[in-house]
């Protein structure tokens, strides 16, 4: 596993201890997560869905499955972090693909190599991820930052880019082998 | 192990967020069942994260905080790990179907339960829409042949002081979603349709917590509590 600076590292053990306090149903312990958290949480939620009020309505529906599944929480499989982002990122992707959603006017509308290039600028310059991105050909590194960062669909890629789904689609897995070897 | 190149291609687009449908349920039963590939997607949340410590943090106020409050203070975190529970909650489509599941179970509880107010209305109802959040049934909607469309709650929705519940339909995608009923608490509502085409089947309701009063832009503004589309009664 990756290791982690020692400012994370404090962070993180923090967020463990509040998780495994979660577990224990002591709901305190959820308001040291939402204060470590929640702003970075909103962020995140709001570049995949553009809108605060969608974004603040990801960021609950994350605390709550949180909440639920605070004990399934497993240190040894994996970082609180991680585990708390993965399950924002569902719930933002689940409110971006659901069709039964009210409007569509707010549907991610940036040029697209702009929007990459921001995305990787924020990276610092010492980073791993941004050093490997940018080794990639131009159009194979916009697949993977926009999917990530924006959660855009191989379709929504196709036609941002205007190439077929299957280009789309075999662009993201040399760019994802590519990533992997740089990356280690 | 050493993970294969198709499962870490597997495992970096589950991370993504593009495998979709079949492909995204296989990787989360995955998940659950299977180390190696555990390993391989943490690694790849590991990598990408980088993005996520990168966001420039948004506020997130009191506002927000109470509603989570709200919404979690009923139950308390589920027991002990098991696989099936630490599949589900990496399974978006999973809980989408418990959802749908339960919501077929709502219909079937309800057809029973409001059988007394339908013999009593001598009516039947041509539409029905359960709201649900997640695998919860929240109220449920009946449009009846004569154009009158009812809601009916199916539990106690908490709101706090200053709010109002709102319920919301989309009669279609130009139009947007239009205000048919406000409520200070869940109870049985006549919504207000009649300027509106009959609710035709796979129509949105939805209920959302609004300001005092009702949402102030005509649009709703707040969180949705619960959701459903509409299905033809046989």
């Amino acid at each position: 596993m990756t290791t982690l600076p020692a400012p994370d590292r404090a962070a993180e053990a923090q967020l463990a201890a509040a998780l495994a306090r979660c577990a224990a149903g002591e709901r305190a312990a959820m308001r040291v997560i939402y204060d470590i958290e929640a702003g970075r949480m909103v962020g995140v939620a709001r570049r995949i869905l553009r809108r605060q009020d969608l974004a603040e309505e990801a960021v609950q529906d994350a605390f709550m499955r949180m909440w639920r599944a605070a004990r399934s929480f497993d240190p040894a499989r994996g970082s609180a972090r991680t585990w708390l982002y993965a399950i924002l990122r569902n719930s933002a992707i689940s409110i971006l693909r659901d069709e039964g959603r009210f409007g569509s006017d707010e549907e991610f509308s940036e040029d697209i190599a702009p929007a990459t290039e921001n995305a990787l600028a924020r990276l610092p310059e010492t980073s791993a991820l941004r050093r490997c991105l940018e080794q990639l050909d131009a159009q194979r590194r916009t697949v993977v930052v926009l999917a990530y960062v924006h959660g855009l669909s191989h379709c929504e890629l196709a036609g941002k880019l205007g190439v077929p789904l299957g280009t789309v689609k075999s662009w993201v897995r040399r760019s994802l082998i590519s990533l992997q070897e740089c990356m280690g | 192990m050493t993970p294969d190149r198709d499962e870490r291609t597997q495992a970096s687009e589950y991370v993504l967020g593009l495998l979709e449908g079949e492909a995204q349920m296989e990787a989360e039963r995955r998940l659950a069942s299977d180390a190696s590939f555990a390993r391989e997607v943490e690694r790849w949340r590991m990598r990408f994260a980088e993005f996520d410590d990168a966001t420039e943090p948004h506020p997130a106020g009191e506002a927000l905080w109470q509603r989570i409050e709200t919404a979690t203070a009923s139950g308390t975190p589920q027991r002990a790990a098991q696989p099936s529970r630490w599949m589900r909650l990496w399974s978006d489509i999973a809980v989408l179907r418990t959802a749908t599941v339960a919501a077929s179970l709502a219909v079937v509880l309800l057809a029973v339960g409001l059988g007394v107010a339908i013999r009593q209305a001598r009516l039947q109802p041509v539409m029905v829409a359960v709201l649900v959040d997640g695998n919860r049934a929240g109220a449920v909607v009946h449009a009846f042949a004569d154009g009158r469309v009812v809601l009916l709650p199916l539990t106690s929705i908490a709101v706090p002081s200053g709010r109002t519940l709102q319920v919301w339909t989309l009669p279609s995608r130009e139009r947007g979603p239009v205000s048919v009923g406000l409520m200070d608490r869940a109870r049985t509502l006549e919504l207000e349709l009649k300027d509106l085409p009959r609710p035709g089947p796979d129509q949105l309701f939805e209920i959302t917590l609004e300001p005092a009063g009702g949402s102030p832009t005509g649009r709703p503004t707040g969180p949705i509590l619960f959701k459903g589309n509409t299905a033809q009664t046989l």
